[in-house]
C-alpha cells in the first residue's frame, strides 16, 4: 500500500515539476478567486458584526409629539415593530426618562422641568432598512415632524455602502476568478497529460490501472487547489490586518478580535482541494480515454 | 508445442493475473480451441476509412506468426483487435476464448496485462535509465520496489541488455533500444508478444538480432505475433507468414493455399 501510494505521490510530483509556471499561474488564480470569495466574505460578516457590536450604530430615537395620546402611541409602537428590518420598538416614558437623568446628574437637573418628550429606542436588524424605516416612522402623526427621528444616518450609510461594495466584489468578481482558476487548473493538467504522454502510453500499453494512470494528474490538481486555498488563507490573513487597523483608527476603544488563521488555513485549503479535484477529474476524462 | 514457462511472478502480479480473467458466464477458454480467432472481422475508422474487411484467421498457443503486408494493408489493425486499441465494426476477436469485441472499456487494463507490446518507435523515456525504464513499468502495474529490484535484472538478461542497465536511451543503439521495449513488455511475463513493426527503424544486422531474440521468446513458449513490411528478415527468421492485402487475409504460409475470405 504504501509502496503503491510513493509511485502514486512520486508520479504527481513529476507532474507538478513539468509544468511549474502553468501549476503556479492555477495556483495564484485560485488563491486570488478563493481570496474575494471567502476572504470578503469574511470581511463582510467582519464589517457586520462591528455594526452590531457598537452602541447606538443599529439604533434610532423616535421622538414623539408632545401630548399624543396613548392610543396612538400604542398604534405607533405596534407599527414600527411590524416594520421590516426592525428589530425591537422599546416605548421610553419622558417620567422615566427624566428621573433616570435626575439620579445620574442631580446637580444639572435640580430646579428643571423636565424637557424630553415621550420617545422609542428602535433597534434595527437590517442596517440597510436603515433610510427606509427612518422615513417611514417620521410620516406617522404621533411622531414630532421636526428631528423626530435621530439615529447615526452618515455612518449606517457608509457602513451599508462597505457592505454592498464587499458584496458585489466578492460575488462578481470572485465567481468570474473561480471559473478562471478551475479553467487553468483543467489546463494545466491538460498541458501536463500532454508533456507525459509517453508515460501514459507505457501505462497502458503495460496493462496498468485507470486509476494508476489517472491519479497522478487529479492528485496535482488537488495540490493546486490546497495551495491555492492556502495562499487564499494568508491574504485574507493580511487583509484582516488592514481592515483591523482601519477600523481601530476610526474608533479607539473598539479592538478587532484576533483572525482565526487555523480555520481560514483548513477551510479555505479544503474548498480549494476540492475544486482542484473536480477540475483535474474533468481534465483527465477525455484524453485518458484508452487507445 | 512449447509448455508454458514456469510462472515467476510475485504473490500480488499473479493475484492480479487471476483478477484478470472475465467472470465465468464469458469464460469459454478451452485448450484444444484456437488461441486466437479472427471471425469474418470488419474494422472501420471512419464511413471511408475500412482497417480490415471479413478477416479471418486462426493462431494456435505457442506460434509465431507474421502479418505481412504494405502500409494500410490492415496488418497493426490485427494487433489492435487484441490490445484493444481497436474494436471490430463486425465479425468476432476472441482470444482464449474471450469475445474482445465485448469486453468493457474497463477490463481492458487486465487485458493487457495478459499480453506483451511491442511498439514500433519503442517509447522509451529519454529521461531514464534502461533498468528504470523496465521498473517504471512494473512499479505502474502494481509491483513494490522488492519486486522491482529482484526481476529487473532477470529480464534484462533475457534480452540481452543487462550490461547496459544504467545507460540512458540515447546512448544506445536502435536495436539496443527495441531490446529494452522488447524488455519492457515482458514485466508480466505474458503469454502472448505483439510486435507492430519492431524492425522498422532498424538495420538487417539488428533487424534480425530483434528476431532472434522473439524466437528464443517463442521456443520458451510465448506466443509471438509480428506485423511487420521487412520482407528479407521474415524469411530469414522461417515462421508462418499471414498476408494482408486491402484489409484481408489474402495467403497464409501454414495453409499453402489462399485464405478463405
Amino acid at each position: 500500500m504504501f509502496d503503491r501510494l510513493e509511485f502514486l505521490f512520486g508520479e504527481a510530483t513529476m507532474a507538478l515539476r513539468r509544468n511549474v509556471l502553468m501549476a503556479l499561474a492555477a495556483i495564484t488564480t485560485v488563491a486570488v478567486s478563493l481570496f474575494l470569495i471567502g476572504g470578503l466574505g469574511y470581511v463582510y460578516f467582519r464589517i457586520d458584526e462591528y455594526a452590531r457590536t457598537l452602541p447606538g450604530k443599529q439604533e434610532m430615537r423616535v421622538f414623539l409629539r408632545s401630548g399624543a395620546p396613548y392610543a396612538q402611541i400604542t398604534e405607533t409602537a405596534k407599527q414600527i415593530r411590524a416594520m421590516p428590518g426592525v428589530a425591537s420598538a422599546v416605548w421610553m416614558p419622558k417620567e422615566k426618562v427624566w428621573e433616570k437623568e435626575r439620579l445620574q446628574h442631580p446637580d444639572l437637573t435640580e430646579g428643571i422641568e423636565n424637557p424630553y418628550p415621550d420617545a422609542f429606542k428602535v433597534t434595527l436588524s437590517d442596517l440597510s432598512s436603515a433610510g427606509k424605516v427612518a422615513g417611514a416612522i417620521r410620516a406617522m402623526p404621533a411622531v414630532e415632524p421636526a428631528g423626530g427621528v435621530v439615529y447615526l444616518e452618515k455612518e449606517l450609510e457608509f457602513i451599508d455602502q462597505a457592505m454592498r461594495v464587499v458584496r458585489w466584489l466578492g460575488s462578481v468578481f470572485g465567481s468570474l476568478l473561480f471559473v478562471t482558476g478551475g479553467v487553468l487548473i483543467y489546463n494545466a493538467i491538460r498541458l501536463t497529460i500532454l508533456s507525459r504522454r509517453v508515460e501514459v502510453r507505457i501505462m497502458q500499453l503495460v496493462g496498468a490501472t485507470r486509476l494508476t494512470i489517472r491519479a497522478p494528474f487529479v492528485i496535482e490538481g488537488i495540490v493546486q487547489g490546497a495551495l491555492g486555498g492556502a495562499l487564499a488563507a494568508l491574504m485574507v490573513l493580511a487583509s484582516h490586518q488592514v481592515f483591523a487597523r482601519f477600523i481601530e483608527s476610526l474608533k479607539a476603544d473598539v479592538t478587532s478580535p484576533p483572525f482565526p488563521l487555523g480555520l481560514a488555513l483548513a477551510g479555505l485549503s479544503l474548498a480549494g482541494a476540492t475544486y482542484g479535484l473536480l477540475c483535474s477529474v474533468v481534465a483527465v476524462r477525455s484524453p485518458m480515454r484508452l487507445q | 508445442m512449447p509448455s508454458h514457462p514456469p510462472d515467476h511472478r510475485g504473490k500480488r502480479q499473479r493475484a492480479a493475473g487471476r483478477l484478470c480473467h472475465p467472470p465465468p458466464r464469458r469464460r469459454v477458454s478451452n485448450p484444444a480451441s484456437p488461441y486466437i480467432v479472427f471471425e469474418n472481422v470488419e474494422v472501420r475508422y471512419s464511413p471511408l476509412v475500412r482497417g480490415l474487411c471479413g478477416a479471418t484467421l486462426r493462431i494456435e498457443r505457442g506460434e509465431f506468426v507474421f502479418f505481412v503486408g504494405r502500409t494500410g494493408a490492415g496488418k497493426s489493425t490485427l494487433l489492435k483487435l487484441l490490445t484493444r486499441e481497436a474494436a471490430p465494426t463486425s465479425g468476432k476477436v476472441t482470444l482464449a476464448g474471450i469475445d474482445l469485441g465485448r469486453l468493457r472499456e474497463r477490463e481492458i487494463p487486465a487485458l493487457r496485462r495478459q499480453m506483451g507490446i511491442i511498439p514500433q518507435d519503442f517509447a522509451l523515456l529519454p529521461r531514464k535509465r534502461v533498468w528504470e525504464n523496465v521498473a517504471y513499468a512494473m512499479r505502474a502495474v502494481g509491483a513494490t520496489r522488492k519486486e522491482v529490484r529482484r526481476r529487473v535484472p532477470a529480464i534484462l538478461e533475457q534480452v540481452n541488455i543487462g550490461h547496459r542497465a544504467d545507460a540512458f536511451p540515447h546512448q544506445l543503439s536502435g536495436g539496443e533500444q527495441q531490446r529494452v521495449a522488447i524488455a519492457r513488455a515482458l514485466i508480466n511475463d505474458p503469454p502472448l508478444l505483439l510486435a507492430d513493426e519492431p524492425t522498422g527503424n532498424l538495420d538487417p544486422e539488428h533487424s534480425l538480432e530483434i528476431m532472434q531474440i522473439l524466437a528464443r521468446l517463442n521456443e520458451r513458449g510465448t506466443t509471438v505475433l509480428v506485423a511487420s513490411h521487412d520482407v528479407l528478415t521474415v524469411a530469414k527468421v522461417n515462421r508462418r507468414i499471414v498476408t494482408v492485402e486491402g484489409g484481408q487475409v489474402t495467403s497464409d504460409s501454414k495453409s499453402e493455399a489462399p485464405a478463405r475470405v
